[in-house]
């Protein structure tokens, strides 16, 4: 694309050269003029103009000019409220019509200190107001979630949090009702505002009125430190600031990376920090003396434990990574256990191809294709909630949505990513597929996002890929499952010199057993693993079966309480910093300093080479051929019962679970089903149905899915233990 | 010459030109035929020749606004009319009477106007309060279709178009262009920050001509007559006639169609019979109550755009309400308020709050309670509401009654001189009950106005039984 | 509560008219009032179902509009426009003369759930005041007077004289 034209612009009597375009309050500021906003919130759509705090006025224009709506066109003179008389007056009639029926409660005002209205006001507001009446009030505060409370009497109806929902994140739930000055910003009969983003209304907010009921009356501003990190409960990695406050985390805003996140955060990265401070964690060093009792040990004696049991092992160490550990901690045990004890034995938490990286490309790359093309039966939402919101911003740009599952806009069995990938691939396709194969070859900006737990996954997309001859301006977002497990299998092979991972042994005893993390001591392999294993060495900030079965226990950290590299689902290397201390010792010591009993340096501390704060993308690999395994056919649709989908939600896992103000948010005890279904089994939504197969059996609400393909039944992971591939669903008696 | 020039309701009277057999005896459709066998450009020049401006309000050249659309080779994106029947500026009726009694005038210029545009869909939002209305234009246009006037290949020529009469819920504010797209849009009816134009990005974002219905029911009598004619009837920079809607203190209120530069006092006094019940004349709004008021001494005003503009008013919608000295100004300033701010559309913070503002001060000038310098915050108040919206429906609020103060001050003056109306409970709008007063609108709020009659907790509910 | 009744075909028609889907939401709305009197929650569920919408914008878009009931109305709608024309002809004697005649006030529905009255703005009748629309169909020049003729009417009470005499012969 060629540079686009400059123009030259007037504001206060200062020219200033722009982009053609650029908005009125981006040209001012970029001369340090600044224009008072309250609506004007260029993330959330197109300016709505409706505060009027930014009039201005406009050489040729008789009228004031609210400078949100306003573009750069050469030649214009504006002024501001600084030098035009007339644009004064009209900023300081819109200040006290906005003031008119605030209350004066600031210091009671969670917002005070960091609110716009109360700076403004300050700046260039009426000492004193002239109205006369009462107030309008609302009953006080009212939750519109167990994590939102609203508070109508400050708000200035800027409709900036009903423009995220509606035109952001689309989940079309927090409105406007009523009209004029009878407006109010509401949920649907006062149901809980229950949306993966919810939580960013609270940052969009210019006034008091939607806070964080976790973050009301914590802290005052001047009380609170900041740290900048990244948040480490999903593969996007949005980049966050930590508020601390006496060495607790009380808050957790986004900080805007352009090409990460936007300034979005998921209420799971907002407000699962509540985990950190439940009790049952393992706050202590643990040796276990007899079988299943432990004792408190010191580093030193810890890390000779650690050595003896691995020493003895030799060759057969087993690696289980559980997806969340930083670079540097993958990269000590993987160097000790491939490195010096010559043991190729891991269970990856995922098997990323290197080819991918040809097709690498920021995920604000999104927003500027023709088509994106989703594939996999896992939600992206759900999956890697960030990617869900850069899809609708590339919808809303005018990209084809194409999304290949049973619930999708092409349904398919659960289960045919591969097969779809496949053909479309070789080009023989059958059915809707024809059309997708067209729009995909006659676009020249494709995305290709891969979205479940298949292993061959990564090949049947970089295959795709080739065979569509995607180059600059396409890209392959494969979406791992865990944090960082792209980084570690990385740090991993890096540490093997070439020699290939090798699977632990189906049975036998093994020498060594080294968890990564909790979310592998919940995989039922590491635990047949643990009981076969002569020492288990275990890091986890929960207990659980694996854990009692380990010899040496190290108490986990969060993402927050430690400092390290994670690599996100773009392949980009982001930093995450302590912000508070967590429990226990810090892993990286513990695992530096075994390091150094077998001879390898590793440094106790990150080092962060070339890792900024606001980390940049490594440039694209060479393409390279990728011979992608036969697909495995997908589960077929039995003519009576269903297939069973199921889902692993978001809102679900270790933080979650202990983080109860997030429970409203866990997926409801549902199955969906078909309309079609539903109508033939004669289910109306909310109808109690018991969903059986194999002798297991649960109790689950109907859930009609009109866009779910027939003979599939979707439920969530966490409503679905036990169930098999094919379920039979009766009306519950 | 001037005075009574029926073109648009001419045949209404004599014949029920609703029925299409009817309306096409006395000529019906037979501009659309004419327009059919012109080039687009053509008719645009007949429009521009005619100097028709437009009758919703604002008054702009119809064919200069038409003008402004890309020709369809121009665009990729569809050209839509909207057809604007909103009707609901206090005072206006005449688009009701034009859809009840000429319907067929309506749909014939609908076509006419999408020819010329080269507009494929035509939508008609008509408020939803008429409803008799409603089922009358959808019957026509049900005939027109039977016979090949709407829909695909309109008489063989190769023309075709789909025209969809869209109801409206109730909301004033729809009648606003951008608000009504938006509405038709199934949103909100907000104003939308121009520009962009609809005629450059209106309806689904695509080139929209938006006219009033009698704009629009115009264009067959200006292809009959011939643009040049029509532009000989009536005055400089206001050809044409008008449907002028008579309403309040006069003998016989209805709708009169006039050429443009009658005076006022032939509507009030030959056609309307003047003031009634023997009353003397008070005051007179001439174009909708969003206008400034003209007092007696002004009612040989003739009724163009130029001469009311230079009387300090506006012709707006051709609403001309008569006032006798029955009212007192202040209660009629604050009925008029609470309308703007009953339908204010709470999207922009000056109309939003100012309104509110404006009936809070006014209901305590009305009680006799408020002191002097509260009546200059009221002029206050509406000077900074002027010019600082985002759409007009705030200086609709502020306009008249400014015009009221300067106009009657002693009245307002003497309120609070006298702690109370010194009409003594005789006004004519004495106790006025507004919707706002009425409606709470579902909102928990404690309405901070004391409630004449209803209680907000109880209105609209069915009281348990 | 009236049960609910099926509207996706109705609605799916309505939308095949627009461009846009969303565009039916209010003619969307207005069918499933005429269904049920009203705009309960179900309605709005069922209307965000059919468009692919949420209920929440549904009865944001509802509740910006004045002819949407979010409440239970009467069998039977009274309004009565008190704006500028109609009431410098006396609309306010007209809506006294309802109140009187129905035992309630604006913006109340009678016990027995059958009248609702409530006063409304400009309803576009101004040269024929006061206009009251019974049902949306209006009826103009209306004077106190004809009220309690009109009340009688809808509650298909035989017109006054009659009912005099009856009164004498008692
Ligand atoms: C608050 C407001 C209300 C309006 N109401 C109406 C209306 O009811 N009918 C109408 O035709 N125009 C109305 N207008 C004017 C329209 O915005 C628009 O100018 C007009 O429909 C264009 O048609 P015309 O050029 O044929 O007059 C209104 C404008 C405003 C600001
Ligand atoms: S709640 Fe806050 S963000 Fe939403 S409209 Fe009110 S002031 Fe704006
Ligand atoms: S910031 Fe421009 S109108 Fe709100």
């Amino acid at each position: 694309m060629s540079a686009p034209e400059l123009v030259t612009v007037t504001v206060d009597g200062r020219e200033i050269q722009v982009p053609k375009g650029t908005g009125m309050v981006e040209t001012a500021l970029s001369a340090g003029i600044e224009i008072p906003v309250f609506c004007y919130e260029p993330r959330i759509g197109p300016p709505l103009g409706a505060c009027r705090m930014c009039l201005c006025e406009v050489e040729g224009m008789p009228k004031l000019q609210a400078a949100c709506t306003l573009t750069a066109q050469d030649g214009m003179v504006v002024k501001t409220a600084a030098e035009s008389p007339m644009a004064k007056d009209g900023q300081e009639a819109v200040l006290e019509f906005i003031l008119l029926n605030h209350p004066l409660d600031c210091p009671d005002c969670d917002k005070g200190g960091e609110c716009p209205l109360q700076d403004l006001t300050f700046r260039y507001g009426p000492g004193t107001t002239r109205m006369r009446f009462p107030k309008r009030t609302f009953d006080k505060p009212i939750p519109i979630s167990p994590l939102i409370a609203l508070d109508r009497e400050r708000c200035i109806l800027c409709y900036r949090c009903t423009r995220f929902s509606e035109g952001v994140a689309e989940d079309g739930q927090l409105v406007a009702k009523n009209r004029g000055a009878q407006s109010i910003i509401t949920t649907f009969e006062d149901e809980p505002y229950r949306a993966h983003f919810s939580g960013n209304v609270t940052e969009l907010c210019p006034v008091g009125a939607l806070t964080s009921t976790a973050y009301r009356f914590k802290a005052r501003p001047w009380e609170i430190q900041s740290v900048p990190s990244v948040c480490g409960l999903c593969p996007v990695g949005c980049n966050t600031w930590v508020t601390t406050r006496e060495g607790k985390v009380v808050r957790i805003l986004s900080r805007n990376h352009p090409e990460v996140d936007e300034g979005w955060i998921c209420d799971k990265g907002r407000f699962a920090y509540g985990h950190l401070r439940s009790e049952d964690r393992i706050a202590k060093l643990l040796r276990r003396v007899r079988r299943r009792g432990f004792e408190e040990v010191g580093l030193g004696d810890a890390v000779a434990d650690a050595e003896a049991g691995l020493r003895q092992a030799g060759d057969s160490v087993v690696v289980a990574f559980a997806g969340t550990e930083t670079l540097e901690v993958a990269d000590a045990i993987s160097r000790i256990v491939r490195g010096t004890l010559g043991s190729d034995l891991a269970l990856l938490p995922e098997e990323p191809i290197a080819a991918l990286d040809a097709w690498r490309a920021p995920l604000s790359a999104l927003r500027s294709m023709q088509v994106c093309l989703v594939l996999g039966d896992e939600p992206v939402v759900e999956r890697a909630p960030g990617v869900d919101l850069w899809l609708r911003a590339a919808r809303r740009a005018g990209a084809a949505i194409i999304t290949v599952n049973p619930a999708g806009s092409v349904q398919v069995p659960p289960g045919s990513a591969a097969q779809i990938a496949a053909a479309l691939a070789s080009g023989q396709v059958s059915g809707d597929l024809v059309e997708v194969d067209r729009v995909l070859r006659e676009a020249s900006r494709v995305a290709i996002v891969w979205s479940e737990d298949d292993p061959s996954g990564g090949a049947h997309a970089a295959a795709l890929a080739s065979a569509l001859g995607l180059g600059e301006g396409s890209a392959v977002y494969w979406l791992p499952r865990t944090p960082n497990g792209k980084g570690i299998a990385d740090a991993w092979r890096a540490a093997g010199d070439g020699r290939p991972t090798q699977a632990p042994p189906a049975e036998g005893e093994i020498g060594a057993l080294i968890v990564g993390g909790d979310a592998a001591t919940a995989d039922p392999r590491v635990l047949a693993l643990a009981e076969r294993a002569r020492f288990v060495v275990t890091s986890a900030m929960f207990m659980s079966e694996v854990a009692s079965w380990s010899h040496l226990l190290l108490p986990g950290a969060a993402p927050l309480e430690r400092d390290g590299t994670v690599v996100n689902l773009e392949g980009r290397p982001q930093r995450q910093h302590r912000a508070v201390q967590g429990p226990g010792i810090d892993e990286l010591v513990f695992w530096s300093e075994l390091a150094g009993r077998f001879g390898i340096a590793v440094s106790p501390w990150p080092t962060f080479e070339g890792v900024g704060e606001q980390a940049a993308l490594p440039a694209r690999a060479a393409a390279a051929t990728v011979q992608a395994p036969a697909p495995s056919p997908p589960a077929d649709v039995p003519a009576d019962g269903f297939a069973l989908l199921t889902y692993r939600a978001a809102f679900s896992g270790r933080e979650v679970d202990h983080t109860p103000a997030l429970d409203f948010q866990r997926p409801l005890a549902e199955v969906e089903l078909a309309h079609a279904d539903a109508s033939r089994l004669g289910l109306a939504p909310g109808d109690a149905v018991v969903v059986s197969s194999n002798g297991t059996s649960r109790e689950l609400a109907v859930r009609v899915n009109r866009r779910l393909l027939g003979g599939v039944a979707r439920i969530a992971a966490d409503h679905a233990a036990g169930l098999g591939a094919q379920v039979e669903i009766a009306r519950k008696a | 010459m001037s005075g009574p020039r029926r073109v648009l309701l001419e045949h209404a009277a004599e014949h029920d030109v609703t029925k299409l057999s009817e309306y096409e005896k006395v000529g019906g459709y037979e501009s659309l035929r004419r327009a059919l066998g012109m080039e687009r450009q053509q008719l645009i020049d007949e429009f521009l020749a005619s100097g028709i401006r437009g009758r919703g309000g604002a008054g702009f050249p119809m064919g200069r606004k038409a003008s402004f659309l890309p020709k369809p080779e121009q665009t990729p994106k569809p050209i839509y009319l909207a057809v604007n029947a909103d009707e609901s500026e206090p005072g206006t009726f005449k688009d009701r009477e034009i859809i009840f009694s000429n319907p067929h005038a309506l749909v014939e210029g609908v076509v006419i106007a999408s020819y010329a545009i080269g507009a494929k869909g035509a939508f008609i939002y008509i408020r939803g309060e008429y409803f008799t209305e409603y089922e009358i234009l959808v019957a026509a246009l049900e005939e027109a279709r039977d016979r090949g006037l709407v829909g695909s290949n309109i008489l063989g020529s190769g023309f075709s178009l789909t025209i969809v009469v869209h109801r409206g819920a109730g909301a004033y504010i729809c009648g606003e262009e951008t608000a009504l797209l938006e509405s038709l849009e199934g949103k909100r009816g907000q104003p939308r920050s121009k520009p962009p134009f609809p005629a450059i990005a209106g309806l689904y974002a695509s080139p929209t001509l938006i006219n009033n219905v009698e704009t629009i029911a115009t264009l067959p009598t200006i292809l009959r007559l011939g643009g040049e004619e029509y532009g000989k009837l009536g005055v400089e920079n206001s050809a044409g006639t008008r449907v002028f809607s008579l309403s309040g203190n006069v003998v016989n209120g209805g709708n009169y169609e006039l050429e443009l530069g009658t005076p006022l006092r032939t509507l009030i006094e030959d056609l309307g019979g003047g003031v009634a019940d023997g009353r003397k004349l008070k005051a007179v709004i001439p174009g909708g109550s969003s206008v400034p008021v003209l007092t007696p001494d002004q009612i040989d005003t003739p009724l163009d755009f130029d001469s009311i503009a230079k009387a300090g008013s506006m012709l707006g919608s051709g609403a001309v309400i008569v006032i006798d000295d029955r009212c007192c100004m202040v209660q009629l300033a604050l009925r008029v308020a609470q309308f703007y701010q009953h339908e204010s559309c709470g999207k922009c913070t000056p109309c939003r709050e100012g309104t509110r503002w404006m009936v809070q001060i006014l209901r305590k000038i009305e009680s006799g309670e408020a002191s002097q310098n509260e009546l200059d915050l009221l002029l206050n108040v509406c000077d900074r509401i002027l010019g600082k919206c985002l759409c007009p429906l705030g200086d609709a609020a502020a306009m008249p009654v400014a015009s009221y103060v300067a106009k009657f001050r002693e009245e307002f003056q003497r309120h609070i001189d006298e702690g109370g109306c010194p009409f003594g409970g005789e006004s004519s709008l004495e106790g006025i009950l507004s919707p706002v007063d009425q409606h709470h609108q579902h909102v928990r709020a404690r309405i901070d106005v004391p409630l004449p009659l209803a209680d907000p907790t109880v209105a609209g509910r069915v009281a348990a039984s | 509560m009236a049960e609910v009744v099926d509207l996706y075909d109705q609605i799916q028609e309505i939308a095949d008219r627009y461009p846009v889907r969303r565009s039916a939401v209010i003619p969307a709305l207005q069918l499933a009032q005429k269904t049920y009197g009203w705009l309960p929650p179900h309605a709005f569920r069922q209307v965000a179902d059919a468009l692919e919408l949420t209920p929440a914008y549904c009865q944001s878009v509802a509740s910006f509009y004045d002819m949407f009931h979010l409440e239970p109305v009467g069998k039977c709608l009274i309004e009565i426009c008190t704006n500028v024309s109609c009431a410098l002809v006396g609309a306010q004697q007209v809506l006294e003369a309802f109140q009187d005649e129905l035992g309630i006030h604006a913006g109340e529905t009678t016990d027995d759930g059958e009248f609702t009255l409530r006063t409304i703005e400009c309803a576009g009748g101004c040269g024929w005041g006061t206009v009251v629309a019974v049902d949306h169909r209006y009826r103009e020049r209306v004077g106190a007077g004809d009220v309690r003729g009109i009340v009688r009417e809808l509650k298909g009470l035989p017109p006054e004289d009659e009912d005099e005499i009856e009164e004498e012969a008692q």
